[in-house]
Parts: structure tokens; C-alpha cells; sequence
């Protein structure tokens, strides 16, 4: 009902946002080889209001790229990367660095979710 | 920052594992209701946001005064030429068929809050449960001695979109070779911080390609320094050398008066005789907010930074140009971003969808030649006494020329997504 799907690929972003992330105070974490985060979907629309102001959610280019359909994988590395400045539009570092691995994970199952297929 | 994350991920953890939780569903009425006043980045957001993401389960109307909505961003472009004008005009009419928002294309008189209704012109009354407030700025005519709502023909301002935007066009383009221009700037806060000076660059570029270079522009300006202030002058510099002088406080020593049917500016220094005049005057929030008690000495109106919720009225939401956003500028980005804290909010409060923690982001494109382009932006999260930045950003001068058309590149495509965001 709560539409969460497991987003197993989310392990890196759990190794990039290690020590900053505290899950939820006093759970003991899994060993990090395990660790299995639940793609929230809704929360993942509600953020996701902040993405479309520019990536539009028709899919359309018009200068900024689309991320509608895209594979889970793909947003969670593209938004490690701007969080990690390997990437370099600072637009984006700033929306990404602010991210938790759990917000990055319900955004990447929303667009996700979209579309069947990746637009590519 | 710490506090916040978690408190997030506790909440999400906590709703994932347990059944939906009663909704506090407005009783005693079929649906509960949404009124919309302003149709413009801020109440249009909102009152899509409201009606797609609830399914029909709130009952939204959107009372705008105009038939169209044309975008003030982007109107420098238009100025440059860069866009055509038909490109920053946007239409209502997916908003109700698409989502069934009922349009009440008419001008909202008065606000009644005990009542929780809102009048129209024609003498109709909406009864609400939340009310969103909308309605941008509006200019304060006195703020620049000598010019008045009657001179605004004579010495366009352009601050509200429109015939305003076309008159500025026209005047521009009748501007002789070595004719001087002068901007009156306005002080703090304003409308869109880099737009003044985005529209002098662009004022610029048209004189240069038409080949008008012995003009001037002249900027008056109450402010000791402005928005992206290095990278407009490094531009000016660079692409209309001698062609733009931007004068502080210091050094003009006051703006004493103008008087538009002689076209004249009159400085503690100088007495300019200008070709065109463009005088942005001081701004405050829309009529109909400060006319319901929303507005405070300012004349904006004060806001709950967690949810949008005006400061004196929990039922009503102020958004935009309108509002006191702490940190966040007065620009289309901030007010389409806090329409979805504010949508967000309102849905939760009236059904029984989930409430997250506000966010906030906006980012500022401006234009300064053909293919140069900079931005300045950040990232917001509320504090108990403000919206406050976390992160920001700004463009930086000496910028390879790559970079800066893909920053313009970049504006186009947030122009194409920023209004399909808004109107659908
Ligand atoms: C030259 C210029 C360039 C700009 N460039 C940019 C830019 O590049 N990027 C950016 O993000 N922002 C930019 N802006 C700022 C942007 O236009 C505003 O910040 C934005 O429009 C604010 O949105 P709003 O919803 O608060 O108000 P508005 O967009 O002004 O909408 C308010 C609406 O309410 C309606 N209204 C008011 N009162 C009533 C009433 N009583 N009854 C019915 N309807 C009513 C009005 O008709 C209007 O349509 C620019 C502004 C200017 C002037």
C-alpha cells in the first residue's frame, strides 16, 4: 500500500553518506554488506516537487535532461556523484549534497516508476 | 541538520510499518475546500499540486484577475530578443481540464477570515476551509518623488507582466543612437534581485546589435551593492565597454526626483535628460493580502517557515512574492517551491495523505550577452524564525565560455519545466 520496493543498488549511497546518516538512533545497524534500504515512494513524490521545477515530468528536453523512467541505479549514482562533486553542476551538488541515502533512495524508486522504459 | 534527518527518518520508518492513522477530515461536508488567490508562479503551483496530488478528493478554485498569465521571468529575454513575447504568455486551461481546479477568472475583492470566505467582483461568495494567498507584489507609486501610477506610461516600470513588458520593448527599440537610458533600481527586498540588472544587460545587447553603441545606461540605484554585482560588472566590462554605469548612493547622492513628461532624473549630483526612463519602484505585498490583515509594517506578510501557514491565521497560506521568505528571494523558482510545502501541508491537514518536512530551493538564471549566462542559487530549510539558507551557490567570474552557455542552455530548459510545472 505504501508502494516501497527494495532498492537493493542503494548500497553505495549508504558507503558515500556513511557517518553522516544516523538511520534511526538506537536500532543497531546491519552489517553494511546487507543493508537494504526501502525506497519510499511517497516520500520520493513529495520530494521529487523539487526536481520537476526543472527536469520535466513529460519526459521533454528542452536543455535540462530527463530523468523520468530512469533505472533506480542510474539517479542514485548520478545524485552520489554530484553529492561527491565528481560531478561538477553545482545546482545539483547543492540539491544532492543535502540528500540523506534514504531521500536519494525514494527519489530514484519514484522516477523510477514513472515510465517502463528508460527513455534512452 | 542532524536533528532534522533524523527526525525524518524517523517519521518515514514510522509510517511505513503502520496502518494510515485516521484522517482529520474537515466533517460535516462532502469535500473540503481550497481557494486560490493568484494564478502566478506561487497560487498556480499550489492549486495544481493540491488538485493532482488529492485525486479529486479537495475541491480547488483558482481565482485569477487575467485571462492569461504572462511570465515576468524570462521578460528580459523577450527584452533582448531573445524569446518571442507569445513564448512567456501561459494559459489556465489545462489547470481545469487536466485537473479538474475550477477557474474563477475575476479579480478577488476581500478576504472575510472569520467568515472564511472569500468575495469576488461579480459578488459571489467562496466559502473555504484553507485559503492560499497569492497575489505577487504591487507597486508603491510613491516611493520615487515625481512619478505616480498615471507617469507609468511615460516611465515604464515593467515590474508586473504584461502591456508594461511590451511598452518598455517598443521604447527601447525608439531609442536614438547616443541616447541615454536611465534605471531607477529598487531598494530591498524586491521583486527578483538580479532582475534589474539581468534587464540593463539586455537593454544593452539590443542597443549593441542594432549598432547603437554611443548610448548610455545609467543605473540609479538605492542599494549599496546588488545581486551577482561582480559577474553583471565583469560582463558589462567585457561586452559593452562604456556602455553601462551603475552609480551607488555614494556617489549619486540620493534619488531627489523625476519628472516623466520631461524625461528628466534629478540626483543629489546630476540632472540626467534621458531618452527612456525605466523606474522600478519600491514593492510591497499584493492588495488583497495586506487588505485581510495578512501584511505587517513591511508590507509583507509573515509566515510559519515549517509550513507556508500565514503567521496570524492558521487556515490561510501566503506564498510568493508576497510572503516574508526569510532567506529565500522573491523569484518564481522560491514561490513554485513553497507552493509545494504549502499543497503538501494543506493535503495533509484535509485528507489523509502524509506530511513530510518542508524543503526549499531556488536557483536565479540571468542573461548578461548572447550565450553567457550565470546563476545564483540555494538550499532552505526552515528554523523557528526564518527559512534559512543551508547552501548556496553563485557563478563566478572569469567562467570559460563553454561553461556559460551551458548555464544559459541550462535556463532555458528550467524556463520549459518551470512552467509546465506550473500550469501543466
Ligand atoms: C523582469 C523580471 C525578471 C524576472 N526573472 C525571474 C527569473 O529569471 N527567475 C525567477 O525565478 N523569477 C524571476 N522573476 C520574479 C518572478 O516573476 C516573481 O517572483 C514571481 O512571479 C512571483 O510569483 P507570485 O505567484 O508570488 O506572483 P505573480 O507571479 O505575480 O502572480 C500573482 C498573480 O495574482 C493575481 N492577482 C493578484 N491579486 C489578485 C486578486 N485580488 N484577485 C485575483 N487575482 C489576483 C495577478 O494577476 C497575478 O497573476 C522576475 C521578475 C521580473 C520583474
Amino acid at each position: 500500500m505504501r508502494n516501497t520496493k527494495k532498492a537493493t543498488i542503494l548500497l553505495a549511497a549508504m558507503a558515500v553518506d556513511a557517518g553522516s546518516s544516523g538511520i534511526v538512533s538506537g536500532a543497531t545497524p546491519p552489517p553494511p554488506i546487507a543493508r537494504v534500504i526501502e525506497g519510499d515512494r511517497a516520500l520520493g513524490e513529495y520530494l521529487s516537487g523539487e526536481c520537476v521545477t526543472c527536469h520535466q515530468l513529460s519526459g521533454n528536453y528542452d536543455g535540462i535532461p530527463s530523468i523520468v523512467g530512469w533505472p533506480a541505479p542510474w539517479l542514485v549514482e548520478a545524485m552520489n556523484d554530484f553529492k561527491a562533486h565528481k560531478r561538477a553542476n553545482p545546482v545539483m551538488q547543492t540539491i544532492a549534497g543535502r540528500y540523506s541515502a534514504e531521500e536519494i533512495a525514494a527519489l530514484a524508486v519514484y522516477f523510477e516508476s514513472l515510465m517502463k522504459q528508460p527513455p534512452r | 541538520m542532524q536533528t532534522t534527518r533524523r527526525s525524518l527518518l524517523g517519521g518515514a520508518l514510522a509510517f511505513a510499518g503502520a496502518a494510515v492513522t485516521g484522517a482529520p477530515m474537515v466533517r460535516g461536508q462532502a469535500k473540503p475546500r481550497v481557494v486560490v488567490i493568484g494564478g502566478g508562479a506561487g497560487g498556480a503551483t499550489a492549486a495544481r499540486y493540491i488538485a493532482k496530488d488529492s485525486k479529486g478528493a479537495v475541491d480547488v478554485t483558482l481565482v485569477e484577475e487575467g485571462q492569461t498569465y504572462q511570465t515576468c521571468f524570462f521578460s528580459n529575454l523577450y527584452l533582448g530578443g531573445f524569446r518571442s513575447y507569445e513564448s512567456i504568455v501561459h494559459r489556465y486551461d489545462r489547470l481545469a481540464s487536466e485537473h479538474g481546479i475550477r477557474l474563477a477568472q475575476q479579480r478577488a475583492a476581500r478576504i472575510d477570515r472569520d467568515k472564511k470566505t472569500v468575495l469576488l467582483a461579480d459578488g459571489s461568495i467562496l466559502p473555504y476551509d484553507r485559503l492560499v494567498v497569492a497575489p505577487g507584489i504591487d507597486l508603491k507609486y510613491d516611493s520615487v518623488p515625481g512619478w505616480s501610477r498615471e507617469a507609468e506610461d511615460l516611465m515604464p516600470h515593467a515590474w508586473k507582466p504584461g502591456r508594461q513588458t511590451q511598452l518598455l520593448k517598443a521604447r527601447l527599440d525608439a531609442v536614438p543612437d547616443g541616447g541615454l537610458i536611465v534605471m531607477v533600481a529598487p531598494p530591498n527586498p524586491y521583486r527578483c534581485p538580479p532582475g534589474p540588472y539581468e534587464r540593463v544587460s539586455m537593454m544593452a545587447h539590443v542597443l549593441k546589435a542594432t549598432g547603437r553603441t554611443k548610448c548610455k545606461i545609467i543605473i540609479v540605484d538605492p542599494k549599496d551593492r546588488f545581486s551577482k554585482m561582480g559577474l553583471f560588472q565583469e560582463g558589462w566590462e567585457a561586452h559593452y565597454p562604456g556602455m553601462v554605469e551603475w552609480l551607488a548612493p555614494s556617489v549619486h547622492d540620493g534619488i531627489k526626483s523625476v519628472d516623466p513628461k520631461t524625461n528628466t532624473v534629478v540626483t543629489g549630483f546630476e540632472t540626467y535628460q534621458a531618452a527612456l526612463v525605466n523606474v522600478i519602484p519600491a514593492q510591497m505585498a499584493g492588495a488583497i493580502a495586506r487588505e485581510a490583515g495578512l501584511a505587517g509594517a513591511s508590507g509583507y506578510c509573515a509566515i510559519d517557515p515549517a509550513s507556508m501557514k500565514s503567521a496570524v491565521d492558521p487556515n490561510v497560506f501566503v506564498l510568493g512574492d508576497a510572503c516574508v521568505a526569510g532567506d529565500m528571494p522573491k523569484s518564481a523558482f522560491s514561490a513554485n517551491s513553497q507552493a509545494k510545502v504549502a499543497a503538501m501541508t494543506i493535503r495533509a491537514e484535509l485528507t489523509d495523505s502524509r506530511a513530510f518536512p518542508a524543503r526549499y530551493a531556488n536557483t536565479c538564471w540571468s542573461l548578461i550577452e548572447t550565450d553567457d549566462g550565470v546563476k545564483v542559487g540555494g538550499r532552505y530549510e526552515p528554523t523557528p524564525e526564518k527559512i534559512k539558507e543551508v547552501e548556496g551557490f553563485v557563478s563566478k567570474t572569469g567562467e570559460s565560455k563553454e561553461l556559460r552557455k551551458q548555464t544559459y542552455e541550462e535556463s532555458i530548459g528550467w524556463y520549459a519545466g518551470i512552467t509546465a510545472d506550473i500550469f501543466g
